[in-house]
């Protein structure tokens, strides 16, 4: 049995919090484990700004699924749908190959900061903290100009935390 | 003790405030600071930066206590501002002291990372 919920919405920068915080008491209610609902309260929040920043029409979709896994364990789901512009893929496409070259999340996420330092424009930390602090497996798939980015994490069973 | 004079950030959810005691500045955030704070926040923490060494201050003390949330925006216009105190010189130089939360628990983490960037330069309260 798999709980889960999804939301279609133009969202602006003030409502993001708002998710953020309805996704976390969410979170609570599925999960027993405070660690976790940081985590992926953290996750959310980041990916839905990321996905919101870089729209090019303005609308996203997320979407959380907890599907139960092997002896009691949950696997989270979060992903996020958006439509973007070439320049912003390739980005992230050049993220995504960076994470293939560094296994060591926080190693990337060290490199992310000292490039982040002398950026002007945008952070380029959210995915990367994401992947580091979130604790989550990363993938992004491409078609045209819809972009998936979907981030997963094991939580343990009910009890352990 | 002095407020130091900060730019507004003329947001609702986030509150800055900064004040001097002799040779350690006072930063308190309260709320919440995401993306739309991020430009903002860089302003202010450049400006406590500026003050930091025309009054020769020894250490920076950042209370995070009161806040709730922190994007990677606002997480990236801590790491230009820590990256800039890293590069002065010796005569310059402080120190910069978070004091978090321990039930705040994206702090843990996302402290642990800001020290691994500057090692020398910062010190953790939980």
């Amino acid at each position: 049995m798999t709980t889960a919920f999804e939301l279609q919405f133009r969202p602006s920068a003030a409502l993001i919090q708002v998710v953020r915080r309805f996704v976390s008491d969410f979170y609570v209610g599925v999960l027993d484990d405070p660690d976790a609902v940081a985590r992926v309260a953290l996750a959310t929040h980041e990916l839905l700004e990321n996905a919101v920043k870089y729209s090019m029409d303005g609308t996203t979709e997320l979407s959380i699924d907890v599907e139960p896994g092997p002896e009691g364990t949950r696997e989270i789901a979060i992903r996020l749908r958006n439509r973007a512009a070439t320049c912003d893929i390739e980005a992230l496409r050049g993220l995504f190959e960076e994470m293939e070259r560094f296994p060591d999340p926080c190693a990337q996420y060290q490199v992310a900061m000292e490039r982040g330092a002398r950026r002007r424009t945008g952070s380029g930390l959210g995915i990367v903290r994401v992947r580091a602090e979130g604790e989550m497996r990363m993938r992004c798939s491409v078609e045209g100009d819809r972009v998936l980015i979907e981030a997963r994490t094991q939580v343990g069973p009910r009890g352990q935390a | 003790m002095s407020a130091l004079e900060l730019p507004a950030l003329e947001v609702p959810d986030l509150s800055v405030e900064a004040t001097c005691h002799g040779e350690v500045v006072e930063l308190r955030l309260s709320g919440t600071a995401d993306m739309r704070v991020s430009e903002a926040l860089e302003r202010v923490l450049s400006r406590v930066h500026e003050e930091a060494q025309r009054s020769e201050v020894k250490q920076v003390r950042v209370d995070l206590r009161a806040l709730e949330f922190m994007n990677s925006s606002c997480l990236k216009s801590f790491v230009t501002w820590i990256g800039n105190a890293r590069d002065v010189s010796e005569k310059h130089r402080y120190s910069i002291h978070f004091i978090s939360r321990s039930e705040i628990l994206w702090q843990r983490r996302s402290l642990h990372a800001l020290r691994c960037f500057a090692v020398d330069l910062i010190s953790v309260e939980c």
